[in-house]
C-alpha cells in the first residue's frame, strides 16, 4: 500500500495555517455529503482540484487514488445506475424484473445519481491528500493540539508517529527473520499462507512494542507527564490575513451551501 | 519514618516487576496521572503506532472493498481485551494518522477512524465488565443501521444479524458474558480459544457494522448491494475474526508469561 507524504513545498496551499485547512477539509466534507445534485458535487470536486493545482501537486497520486478505488466506484455505479427509481427512461434492457427491484431500463436519473455517488467518493477521497500533501505532520500535529484536542490525545498521536520508524524497522526485522523460518511475505502466496504469515509478524511485533511502552513510561513518569503546566510548543502557528480570508470564504461557503440545502436544491 | 510506618499509596506507574521487599503497592488506578482509563498513555501511543504500521501491511486482498484488508483489522479485532476501553482512544489516534498517511485504507473518508474506535470501545468496556455502556453502544451502532430509510428495504435487517446482533446478547446475557471474560482473564487453556474468538467478534462487529452504516448513508447502497453479498461479507468477517482470534490468543499469552501490562481487569473493584 503507499503512503502519501509533503509533496507541496513552496506553494500558497503550503503556506497556510494547519487549522485553516482542517477547517477547510471539514467544510468540503460536509458539503459533500449535503449534497446528491451532480452538479453541485462536481462544482466541490472543482475546488478541490483547483486546490490541488494551485499547490502544484503532481497528478500522479490522483490516478493512483482512482486506480485503487476503481472497484467500490463500479459498485456503487452500477447499483445506482441499475436500481435508482428513475422516471426518465433512457435505455430498455430487458423486462422488468420485480424480484431484485429492476425496471428493465436504465434511467437518466440512475445514471445521474450514481455520477453524483461516485464523484462523491472522488471528494471524499483526494480531500485529505490534498492537506497532507500541504502540510507537514508536526505542523498538523499542532494544528489538532491548537484546534482544542486533548493534549494527552494529541500526545498519543505525535508518539506514535514518532515511533513509527523504530516499529517499522522492528517489523521488517521480523519479516526477515521469519524468512528465515520458512515463512513467506510473498504476495503470490496461498491464503493460508498469508494468514500464517499475518500472525508470525503481529505477535512478536505486539509483544516487542510493548516491552519498549516500559522504557518509554519511566522516560515520561521521569519527565512529569500529567503536571498541570502550561505547554508550550517548539513550532508556534499563527494566523496570517490570507488564512483568515480563506476561513472566512470557508464559512460563506458552509452556509451558502446550507443555506440551498434547507431550501431544497441540490438533492435529487 | 520507617519503611514499615509508610503508608501504602496508589502509584501510577505501571511496571509490573514489583521491587522485592518492597511495602508499597503498586496499584493501577482509573483515573491516575499519565493514564487513560486505567491504561497507561505510553502503551496507547505504543499501540496508536502499531496500529499505523499495521495499516500499512496488506494482508487479505478483498474484491469490491478498498482493495486489501490490512493488519488494522486484527489489531481493532484484539484492541479491546488488551487495553480495555481505552482501546477507542488508541484505535482513535492510531486510525486519525493511519488515515493522514494512508487515506486509501479508509472507505468512509476522514470520518473512517470512527469505525475502529467503535470496535475498540465495545470490546473495551466489555472486557471491563462495563456492560450497560457497552451494550448501549452496540443499540446505538444497529440502531444507526436501521435509522437509514435505506435498510428499510428487502432483507436489509439481515446485514447486522450475524454478528452484531449475537454480540449484543453476549453482551447482555450474564452467563455467557462471565464465561466469556473469565476464559480470558484466567487464561484458561480449554476455553480461552473460544472466548476470544466471541471477544475478536464483538471488536469486529462493532468496527464492520459502523463502516457499513456510514457507506450506506454516504454512498446510498440499497438492498441490490448488501442482500446478495452478505454470504460473502460474512465469510470476510469470519476470516478476519478467525485470525483475529489466532492473533490474540498469542498476544494474551505472551503479554501475561513476559509480565508485561495487560488491562487491569480488577478495575471493576
Amino acid at each position: 500500500m503507499f503512503s502519501v507524504s509533503l509533496k507541496s513545498r513552496n506553494s500558497p496551499l503550503q503556506k497556510l495555517d494547519g487549522r485553516t485547512k482542517l477547517i477547510f477539509l471539514a467544510v468540503i466534507f460536509i458539503l459533500v455529503l449535503l449534497f446528491t445534485d451532480l452538479l453541485y458535487i462536481t462544482a466541490l470536486l472543482a475546488l478541490v482540484l483547483a486546490a490541488w493545482f494551485i499547490a502544484k501537486l503532481p497528478t500522479q497520486p490522483l490516478k493512483e487514488m482512482l486506480q485503487f478505488f476503481v472497484w467500490i466506484a463500479v459498485i456503487i455505479l452500477v447499483v445506482q445506475v441499475f436500481f435508482y427509481p428513475g422516471t426518465t427512461n433512457l435505455v430498455h434492457i430487458s423486462k422488468p424484473v420485480p424480484a431484485i427491484g429492476f425496471s428493465g431500463y436504465l434511467t437518466l436519473e440512475g445514471i445521474l445519481f450514481g455520477l453524483a455517488m461516485v464523484l462523491r467518493l472522488v471528494v471524499i477521497m483526494i480531500v485529505a491528500p490534498l492537506m497532507v500533501m500541504t502540510t507537514p505532520l508536526p505542523e498538523l500535529m499542532l494544528a489538532l493540539v491548537k484546534l482544542k484536542i486533548p493534549y494527552k490525545f494529541a500526545f498519543i498521536m505525535t508518539t506514535a508517529l514518532s515511533l513509527l520508524p523504530s516499529i517499522q524497522n522492528r517489523s521488517a526485522i521480523i519479516q526477515q527473520a521469519q524468512l528465515c523460518r520458512g515463512i513467506s511475505y510473498d504476495s503470490g502466496g496461498k491464503f493460508i499462507t498469508k494468514l500464517k504469515a499475518s500472525v508470525s509478524l503481529l505477535i512478536p511485533l505486539i509483544l516487542g512494542a510493548f516491552r519498549d511502552s516500559q522504557t518509554l513510561e519511566v522516560a515520561m513518569n521521569s519527565r512529569a507527564f500529567g503536571a498541570p503546566i502550561k505547554r508550550t510548543f517548539l513550532l508556534e502557528s499563527r494566523f496570517t490575513p490570507v488564512d483568515i480570508l480563506v476561513i472566512a470564504g470557508t464559512f460563506t461557503l458552509l452556509t451558502v451551501g446550507v443555506m440551498l440545502r434547507i431550501r431544497g436544491f441540490g438533492v435529487y | 519514618m520507617t519503611d514499615q510506618e509508610q503508608p501504602k499509596t496508589e502509584l501510577e506507574s505501571s511496571t509490573p516487576l514489583e521491587q522485592p521487599g518492597s511495602t508499597v503497592t503498586q496499584v493501577r488506578t482509573y483515573k491516575a496521572k499519565g493514564r487513560i482509563a486505567g491504561m497507561s498513555i505510553a502503551v496507547l501511543a505504543i499501540w496508536a503506532a502499531l496500529y499505523i504500521v499495521a495499516s500499512a501491511i496488506p494482508a487479505l486482498p478483498v474484491p469490491g472493498m478498498a482493495g486489501m484488508i490490512t493488519l488494522n483489522a486484527i489489531m481493532t479485532a484484539i484492541s479491546g481485551m488488551i487495553l480495555g476501553p481505552a482501546a477507542a482512544i488508541a484505535n482513535a489516534a492510531g486510525g486519525i494518522v493511519s488515515m493522514i498517511l494512508f487515506p486509501y485504507g479508509f472507505s468512509a473518508g476522514p470520518l473512517g477512524f470512527l469505525t475502529v474506535t467503535m470496535g475498540g470501545l465495545v470490546a473495551g468496556l466489555f472486557m471491563a465488565n462495563k456492560w450497560v455502556p457497552a451494550a448501549i453502544a452496540e443499540i446505538l451502532i444497529i440502531g444507526s443501521w436501521f435509522v437509514n430509510p435505506q435498510s428499510w428495504q428487502t432483507g436489509m435487517w439481515m446485514v447486522p444479524l450475524p454478528y452484531s446482533a449475537i454480540a449484543l446478547l453476549v453482551i447482555v446475557i450474564k452467563p455467557v458474558r462471565d464465561w466469556v471474560r473469565n476464559a480470558i482473564i484466567t487464561q484458561n487453556k480449554k476455553t480461552m480459544w473460544l472466548a476470544v474468538f466471541v471477544m475478536c467478534m464483538i471488536g469486529h462487529a462493532a468496527e464492520f457494522l459502523t463502516t457499513n452504516t456510514m457507506v450506506n448513508w454516504m454512498f446510498n447502497l440499497t438492498w441490490q448491494y448488501w442482500v446478495p453479498t452478505l454470504p460473502y461479507w460474512i465469510m470476510v468477517d469470519t476470516v478476519v475474526i478467525l485470525a483475529s482470534t489466532i492473533v490474540g490468543v498469542g498476544v494474551l499469552v505472551g503479554l501475561k508469561k513476559a509480565r508485561l501490562p495487560l488491562f487491569p481487569t480488577t478495575l471493576e473493584k
